[in-house]
């Protein structure tokens, strides 16, 4: 029987809160211009906008909860549910009686990257 | 093969992070930091990978929908994908920022960048070929017209004076690029599922059904042809023209002398069709996409000191001062 060859780790994986592209990196910091104090003013303000930006978001989620809501879909397909829950990557959404042309279905997950738009009365 | 290798199981590195099929993958040339690789994935986020370890190095966010093609220049300073929301964009490979937005007019499936990185070559699904003036973004691409049916992959090849473009109706044509003219065109019965070029050879490698076919570029006049075990979805020939892989259908990756056209190994691995296969620019390992999500990385000298792999001779692993951290369990069958 053959051995397996030995590997000193695994590859390393995306991390959950970043885009990466490490500011601190050899290869950036060789190729990037230092940045300017303006650029470090534009970045916080654009971090402080982003952050406000995903606060109003995840208020909105948690909104949702137990509302009925519709959901936007392609060719113009439009399906009304109770809200759940979102998953931590907002991948999934869980719905109940999630009304499909097919019929409706007691309790689906409903893939979000589907979903051109969703709507609800607050 | 060296003694070593014949004794030596093929260890496959998985990359995860993707949480879609992975349908095309490129390598950047050799750098100063070594070379990288980027991935084009169904949930639309391409990622750029240090190209030796499989290390995530970050994820270009911006696309609204699958992306098709993916490709990093040269010198991995600039990154172009190709999406399902009818646009290509052209990233900072360094920084991750988007950098441009091009609109089409239709899915777009394919992106190619001149050696120089000045211009940037789309084809897609409304089976017109554009070239972009990156120093001239707000300019109007020049149009290619000729195909019938949606480009699946569009090249630059004889020192950017030539577009080589396979489309789903069953040709292979290639166009000189000051003319627009179609130079030639080559008839499939099948649609061609891949087309890689290589500039040193000027060798051009297509699959379509079980079949991995080489051509030369500027004239395309058929090398050789080779058929597989299975429908295959790329192949891949090595830097120095001893050996291509390819997968497809049947989840396997196989590895063929290009001299003999022998089948000398298959690896399995994936658990889903392998859309993409290419080999690094040193030759040293191959990496493949599939539609389970993974990227895997495949040494081409199994048992070689590389990378994240490490030689250990038999004696080495019982030692103390042994550095290895992980040793990959024995297969299991299914």
């Amino acid at each position: 029987m053959k051995t397996p060859v030995s590997v000193l780790r695994l590859p390393s994986g995306p991390e959950p809160n970043s885009r990466g592209f490490d500011p601190s990196s050899p290869r950036f910091t060789a190729l990037c211009s230092s940045s300017s104090s303006d650029d470090d003013d534009d970045d916080e303000e654009q971090q402080r906008l982003r952050s406000e930006l995903r606060q109003r978001f995840l208020w909105t989620l948690s909104l949702m909860k137990h509302k009925l809501v519709q959901f936007d879909m392609h060719e113009r397909v439009r399906m009304r549910a109770r809200f759940g829950a979102s998953d931590l990557d907002v991948l999934r959404l869980q719905v109940s009686e999630l009304e499909t042309p097919l019929g409706v279905q007691r309790e689906a997950l409903v893939r979000s990257q589907d979903v051109l738009a969703c709507s609800f009365e607050l | 093969m060296s003694p070593v290798s014949m004794a030596m199981r093929q260890t496959p590195l998985t990359c995860s992070g993707h949480t879609r099929p992975v349908v095309d993958l490129a390598f950047s040339g050799i750098t100063p930091y070594g070379y990288f690789l980027i991935s084009a994935c169904k949930d639309g986020k391409p990622m750029l990978r240090q190209g030796d370890t499989g290390d995530w190095i970050g994820t270009f966010l911006g696309h609204k929908g699958a992306v098709w093609g993916a490709t990093l220049n040269k010198e991995a300073t600039k990154a172009a994908t190709a999406a399902a929301d009818f646009t290509a964009k052209v990233w900072d490979a360094v920084t991750g920022d988007e950098v441009l937005t091009l609109a089409h007019k239709h899915i777009v499936k394919s992106v190619n960048f001149t050696q120089d990185s000045n211009c940037l070559l789309t084809g897609g699904n409304d089976k017109v070929l554009r070239i972009y003036d990156l120093s001239k973004p707000e300019a109007e691409p020049q149009e290619i017209a000729g195909h019938t049916s949606a480009i699946k992959k569009a090249l630059w090849c004889n020192n950017d004076q030539q577009i080589l473009s396979a489309a789903e109706d069953k040709t292979i044509r290639l166009w000189d690029k000051n003319t627009k003219e179609a130079v030639k065109t080559l008839s499939f019965d099948a649609s061609v599922s891949s087309m890689e070029y290589i500039p040193d050879g000027e060798i051009l490698v297509i699959t379509y059904g079980r079949t991995i076919a080489f051509y030369k570029a500027n004239s395309l006049d058929l090398i050789k042809t080779v058929d597989a075990p299975a429908s295959i979805h790329s192949a891949s020939l090595h830097p120095e023209k001893d050996f291509f892989v390819a997968g497809g259908d049947d989840f396997k990756l196989y590895k063929y002398d290009y001299t003999t056209r022998e089948e000398m190994e298959s690896y399995k691995g994936h658990f889903g069709p392998i859309h993409c296969v290419r080999f690094s620019p040193d030759g040293e390992l191959y990496a493949s996409g599939s539609e389970d999500g993974t990227l895997r990385l495949w040494q081409t000298a199994v048992g070689k000191t590389y990378g994240l792999w490490k030689c250990v001779l038999p004696e080495e692993l019982s030692s103390e001062n042994s550095e290895i951290l992980y040793c990959p369990p024995a297969e299991i069958k299914a």
